[in-house]
């Protein structure tokens, strides 16, 4: 147990003397982390509909993954922020960003085997043009058009889209990132002017021209082209899987940038900016790097997470989205890579939790508490109370333990 | 032309309508009966010549349930009894019957069959004489009102007979304002209606500069083309432009337009082709290929030809056989009217009427764009006030504009006098947000001053949780905050140029504040401490300034003109738990391009972000999504190279 | 022998305050200089310019053999050509290690990708504590820097500036709030570094800059006014004038 409460950041992480240990060896805490997440992996596994005992239900697996990728995205968030100090408000966007990359070709390719499957029903195959044709009135009939936009111009090529949900945030993160960090924008005008680059990109896709069907978004996005004929059950578990890996290897990747001397440049510009660049440090060059590496798996979790939500629309990515992550963070604790999956975790699965009615309504006689109605005021002042009395969250919590026990 | 011939009756109609509105005074004695069996012949068989005296007799006698009667009469539904001559109105009842109704009394005095009664059908020159006889009567009406109401009718259905009528009411006309209202719509008439060239032209050019929607709709729909082609362009045909096929004119679309008019045989579509393709397969073949090679348009059309040459399917038409037919005719535009002096004026005259037009919209958009200046100063300023004075971000800041809408909203369950419960509800608002903010910053900021990042945070914890404590108490639907009636309408320049009321109330009100804020910083105790603390809060601090203080009454401060901003904006927008979400991120864009701690900053971030918004608009008006994203988009390039906001403190007290 | 750092005629205006008013002023390597001068002298201005962080309004400033001039570079690029600043409060990393502290500062490649496949080796050990003993915080390695005295901070700062192995050290106030004892090994550890490289002091303290031995400027009112042994300058009647007032 005290292994896995010490940070991955301690100073074992710098032995001078360079006999080659295994990175796991000297970040226990990765190990146990890696331990536990192929524990639970397992145990959903055998208790799952498809595979077990069927205890859990094919739409808790779903939201179980889900989860797992919220997790992922708060690790990304937890070094953006915990490690490198750029309070970012815009990376749900570029989890979201991520996720109608990969919603684009979900919903081409499946309506294009649709599509062809009526048109083929005819005495003539059908041109491609006309399958495109039918394929874009299917899609945009809700926004009132019928042609294909040009950005869908690949949407059929599931290489192109994947290397979209990269590159799109990574590209956006990046351009974005140069901008602010060149005229040296830090602190609370950063956050700003991050929290204002997202609003921007929501109100883009909010219109109806943008090309991405507007405040529809994009849905149907569960059915996977080519699986169509495998049961909900068995994809969730695939995503479940995916999700479950992708978030121990990007737990891993992070936990090796942020341990060594990149992580230690990394606090130190976080602590003090100047100081760095009296060391000949290029700090811009570092929170560059740190804020594109974070936006691409933000990305790459959004591309995990949509499939099993089934649906993606711009009010996923309004501010306010990016805001409960950091309250998340914040939550789990900054700084510590386990606390921001702590954090994520404890947060989504309590607000789907009660927001979603699951939890039993409260009658105090005068007044009935339910829970739906209650859940933001609890926490939003409860998160008041984290930041004024447990800055550290509840990754603190657990320091405290181990120093109890030391 | 049957179109125009039916317009004055959808007009009249209307007018009727009205009058039938407003109560018609008690005149002479004499029943309208009695009246019309004067005129007994006349009526019952109307003729152009003799109809003029029927309606003088009316006119003149004025007896009650005139108008009513002469509607009916217009509209073919007056009746006369053989037995004794009297006149009736007829409705239509159950079975093919009619009922009869009493001309004064308006009482229903008979059930009677179409047999019974002879049906009086004045023809269409009698009709236009009985419209006319009423629009003369209403546009010499002595209720003001109702001539503007006759001129409005006309205005909307215009049609020549009026011409006249109206132009023999403008010498009478006592009114100034209706009568050059008069003298307009008389010009507006002749320019479309007039026979006479020179003098439709004079009055087109009568109506240059006049920037009225009435006088532009009239010079656009003398404008309006037709497309037209022809062998040879028609002598007195009024072309406004000719077409160069493959220059103006898709080459397809000219042979479609033949093809319309049967002057080419069509050239079949994709659809057509595949059609076609679809009723010839013979054994999985067609023309030669076989089905499932015919994936692309060229095999399809190359299976096509083979059907073609078999003489199965009507000819496809190469690119080469359709230029040689487009080439054979002139494809023009040409105007509907066919006075070439009237179009050329016109086009003259709305060009350079373009220009003011150009302007007063220009001036419009201004005033949109100051009135959404002062809403964002309103919503900013006392967000810049705490975050320069205290470097401290709210992001509850907009739930304080939300609860002091909230407020206005309470007030006015008690107080049902819109003017009352208003005036009330400002100061009282800024009192109980003044009060959330002082409470706000002695429980929370005041122990995170020295992790801005963090009060970023729990502000907008208590943010979250102010917006859903709203939604408990006042419900999920928007609450109406209801300005009194002289805010309700609207101040008006001409048809282009006009802005609410409340708008140019929330500008005096932003006025109000700016001058109230300065006076406060400049020339009050509190103000000189509060740009000490913005300055140099540690040297403020060992000059005997208690920041504490200073903070907890800046932050009150900001929070009230929150408040009170909040009853100003709840009285044009919807007053929800969200509300104050919406101006949260535009609030922060004012500080931050403005220059953070400073009143000119946040005024000059308000002017920018407003005209700059309302100018994306015009370029691209029916889009406010995409306006806001450029505007967005401007804002953090603009943070490029003015990383401090317009009005920058300088040297050390920027907090390097 | 041309100078290592030529500042000539430099100017800086804050908000119409001349901070800086036509100074010029050469250091040498190797060599020890000191500068002081009254508050708003312009001293730690002067840094600012040399160091990157303040642009100056006209002037020269030229560096190394090559002459190159250093107003139009980063504070990275002045850091990585080898100026080092230590300021005047100390500012160490207070959440890492004393030994990550001083790796930060080693000199080695500063790229983002170089800094990523960083690998421990023996010889960067071997510096770090051979700086450790230099600055005497061999068994503190591994404790937070935060945990230190101000003293030890101090010191920590300078062996990061040592760290970096520059060529040029500009150190701002190193014995403000040290003890006697504190104070005689800054002064050495300045003296043993100034053996090598050039090394400037910015001192208030007449009686550490005495112990310091070495050239001293004066600044008053953003301008060189005497340059010389301390002696010398002291025995300067506008010295004088300057620090007991007129």
């Amino acid at each position: 147990m005290a292994d896995i409460a010490r940070p991955v950041t301690l100073p074992g992480a710098a032995r001078p003397a360079p006999p080659r240990r295994s990175f796991l060896r000297e970040h226990p805490s990765v190990l146990w982390f890696m331990l536990i997440l192929g524990i639970f992996t397992a145990g959903v596994t055998l208790l799952s509909e498809a595979f077990g005992i069927g205890l859990v239900s094919t739409s808790l697996v779903k939201i179980l993954g889900m989860t797992l990728c919220l997790c992922l995205l708060a690790v990304a968030m937890d070094v953006v922020w915990g490690y490198c100090g750029i309070l970012s408000l815009g990376h749900f966007a570029f989890f979201g960003l991520g996720g109608y990359a990969i919603g684009m070709w979900l919903m081409y390719a499946r309506t294009e085997i649709l599509v062809r499957q009526s048109l083929e029903a005819g005495t003539i195959p059908p041109t491609e043009r006309e399958v495109s044709e039918a394929v874009a009135s299917q899609i945009f009939s809700v926004v009132g058009s019928n042609e294909l936009p040009l950005i869908w111009s690949f949407a059929h090529s599931l290489t192109f889209q994947l290397a979209m949900v990269v590159l799109i945030p990574g590209l956006l993160a990046l351009v974005f990132g140069w901008l602010a960090f060149r005229s040296r924008v830090t602190g609370v005008y950063l956050s700003i002017l991050t929290q204002a680059m997202t609003l921007a990109l929501s109100l883009y896709l909010f219109q109806n021209d943008s090309g991405l069907r507007g405040n529809n978004g994009l849905s149907g996005l569960q059915n996977i082209p080519g699986f169509l004929d495998v049961p909900q059950s068995v994809i969730s578990m695939w995503f479940f899987w995916a999700s479950a890996l992708a978030l121990g290897l990007g737990y891993m990747l992070f936990a090796w940038i942020v341990s060594g001397k990149f992580g230690s440049v990394v606090r130190a510009i976080r602590d003090n900016e100047p100081r760095v660049r009296f060391l000949g440090y290029n700090v811009e060059g570092y929170k560059l790097f740190v804020f594109t590496l974070t936006a691409i798996i933000a990305g790459l979790a959004g591309a995990l997470y949509y499939p099993q939500a089934g649906i993606i629309n711009p009010a996923e990515i309004a501010p306010i989205a990016s805001i409960y992550l950091a309250v998340w963070v914040a939550i789990g604790g900054r700084g510590r890579l386990y606390g921001a999956v702590i954090g994520a975790a404890l947060v989504s699965l309590l607000s789907s939790w009660l927001t979603g009615g699951g939890a039993p309504n409260i009658d105090l006689g005068f007044y009935r508490i339910v829970w739906t109605d209650w859940w933001q005021v609890l926490l939003g002042f409860g998160f008041v109370l984290v930041t004024l009395f447990f800055p550290k969250g509840i990754g603190g919590l657990f320091d405290r333990l181990v120093r109890k026990q030391e | 032309m049957p179109r125009t011939a039916r317009a004055p009756w959808r007009w009249m109609s209307f007018l009727l309508l009205a009058l039938t509105v407003v109560a018609v005074p008690a005149r002479a004695d004499t029943p309208l009966q009695d009246v019309l069996q004067t005129v007994q012949a006349e009526v019952a068989s109307p003729a152009r010549g003799t109809i003029p005296d029927v309606l003088r007799a009316l006119l003149d006698a004025d007896a009650p349930g005139t108008l009513e009667f002469l509607r009916a009469f217009a509209d073919r539904e007056v009746v006369e009894r053989p037995e004794d001559g009297l006149f009736f109105i007829a409705q239509d009842g159950p079975d093919r019957s009619l009922i009869l109704i009493d001309v004064d009394s308006g009482a229903e005095i008979a059930t009677v069959t179409t047999r019974d009664v002879n049906q009086i059908r004045p023809n269409a020159g009698v009709r236009r004489e009985i419209a006319a006889a009423l629009v003369q009567f209403e546009l010499s009406a002595p209720d003001p009102a109702r001539r503007i109401a006759a001129m409005d009718a006309i205005a909307r259905s215009p049609d020549p007979e009026q011409m006249p009528i109206l132009a023999a009411s403008i010498p009478d006309e006592p009114d100034a304002a209706i009568r050059a209202r008069k003298e307009r719509l008389l010009a507006l008439l002749t320019a479309r209606f007039e026979t006479d060239s020179a003098t439709r032209v004079a009055a087109i050019e009568a109506l240059t500069g006049d920037v009225s929607t009435e006088a532009r709709r009239v010079l656009n729909q003398l404008l309006q083309t037709e497309a037209g082609h022809a062998q040879f362009v028609p002598e007195g045909v009024n072309i406004a432009r000719i077409r160069v096929v493959g220059e103006d004119l898709d080459l397809l679309r000219a042979h479609a337009r033949l093809a319309e008019d049967g002057l080419v045989p069509p050239r079949p579509g994709r659809n057509a082709i595949r059609d076609a393709l679809r009723a010839h397969v013979v054994d999985g073949h067609v023309g030669g290929i076989p089905v499932h090679r015919l994936t692309d348009e060229a095999t399809r059309r190359e299976a096509y030809r083979a059907l073609q040459e078999d003489g199965l399917v009507p000819p496809l038409p190469t690119e080469a056989e359709m230029r040689a037919a487009v080439a054979q005719f002139t494809f023009y535009d040409r105007y509907l009217e066919d006075d070439p002096a009237v179009t050329t004026a016109a086009r003259a005259a709305l060009d350079s009427t373009r220009t003011r037009v150009g302007l007063f919209q220009a001036l419009n958009l201004s005033l949109e764009a100051l009135s959404l200046a002062s809403i964002f100063f309103l919503g900013a300023i006392g967000l810049a006030i705490t975050f320069g004075v205290m470097r401290v971000i709210n992001m509850a800041h907009g739930e304080f504009i939300m609860m002091g809408a909230y407020t206005g909203v309470v007030v006015q369950m008690f107080i049902p006098s819109h003017t009352v419960s208003i005036a009330v509800a400002l100061p009282l608002a800024f009192a109980v947000t003044f009060a959330a903010g002082v409470a706000m910053e002695r429980l929370v900021i005041r122990h995170l001053y020295t992790r801005p990042l963090e009060t970023l945070l729990a502000t907008f914890g208590i943010s979250i949780a102010l917006q859903q404590l709203a939604k408990n108490i006042f419900g999920p639907q928007a609450r109406p905050l209801t300005s009194p009636d002289w805010l309700a309408g609207a101040v008006r320049l001409n048809d282009i140029v006009s802005i609410s009321t409340i708008r140019v109330a929330i500008f005096f009100l932003a006025l109000m504040f700016l001058i109230l804020l300065i006076y406060i910083l400049n020339r009050t105790r509190l103000g000189l401490e509060v740009r000490a603390v913005t300055q140099n809060p540690g040297m403020a601090a060992s000059m005997g300034i208690n920041p504490d203080r200073i903070n907890m009454l800046t932050f009150g401060l900001g929070s009230g003109i929150a408040g009170t901003a909040g009853v100003a904006i709840g009285l044009f927008a919807q007053v929800t738990s969200e509300m104050g979400a919406n101006y949260i991120v535009q609030s922060f864009m004012t500080v931050v391009v403005g220059g953070v701690g400073s009143v000119f900053g946040t005024l000059a971030g308000a002017g920018l972000i407003g005209f700059l918004q309302k100018g994306i608009e015009w370029f691209n008006p029916a889009n406010t999504l995409a306006a806001q994203t450029y505007m967005v988009l401007f804002i953090i390039l603009f943070i490029q190279f003015r990383p401090r906001g317009i009005v920058a403190l300088k040297g050390r007290a920027a907090g390097d | 022998m041309t100078a290592l750092l030529e500042v000539s005629d430099v100017s800086v205006t804050f908000d119409g305050f001349r901070a800086i008013n036509g100074l010029s002023l050469a250091i040498n390597e190797p060599e020890l200089r000191a500068v002081i001068g009254p508050n708003g002298a312009g001293k730690t201005t002067f840094m600012d310019i040399v160091t990157g962080k303040t642009r100056p309004d006209t002037g020269r400033v030229v560096w190394g053999e090559t002459a190159t001039s250093l107003l139009s570079m980063s504070e990275a690029q002045i850091a990585r050509a080898g100026i080092g600043r230590k300021f005047q409060k100390p500012t160490v990393f207070e959440d890492q290690t004393v030994r990550e502290n001083l790796r930060l500062a080693l000199k080695a490649r500063r790229g983002v990708f170089s800094v990523l496949s960083w690998r421990a080796t023996a010889e960067d050990a071997r510096r770090i504590d051979e700086l450790a003993q230099e600055i005497g915080l061999t068994d503190r390695l591994s404790h937070r820097a935060g945990d230190l005295s101000h003293g030890q901070k101090q010191w920590l700062e300078i062996g990061m500036l040592l760290a970096q192995d520059p060529r040029l050290l500009l150190v701002d106030e190193p014995a403000a709030g040290m003890t006697p004892a504190e104070r005689e090994h800054t002064t050495d550890i300045l003296k043993t570094a100034a053996r090598t490289r050039a090394v400037v002091v910015i001192e208030h303290d007449m009686e550490f800059v005495r112990r310091l031995d070495c050239r001293v400027t004066v600044l008053h009112e953003g301008r060189v006014l005497a340059e010389g042994s301390l002696d010398h300058v002291t025995r300067d009647q506008r010295v004088i004038d300057v620090y007991l007032g007129r």
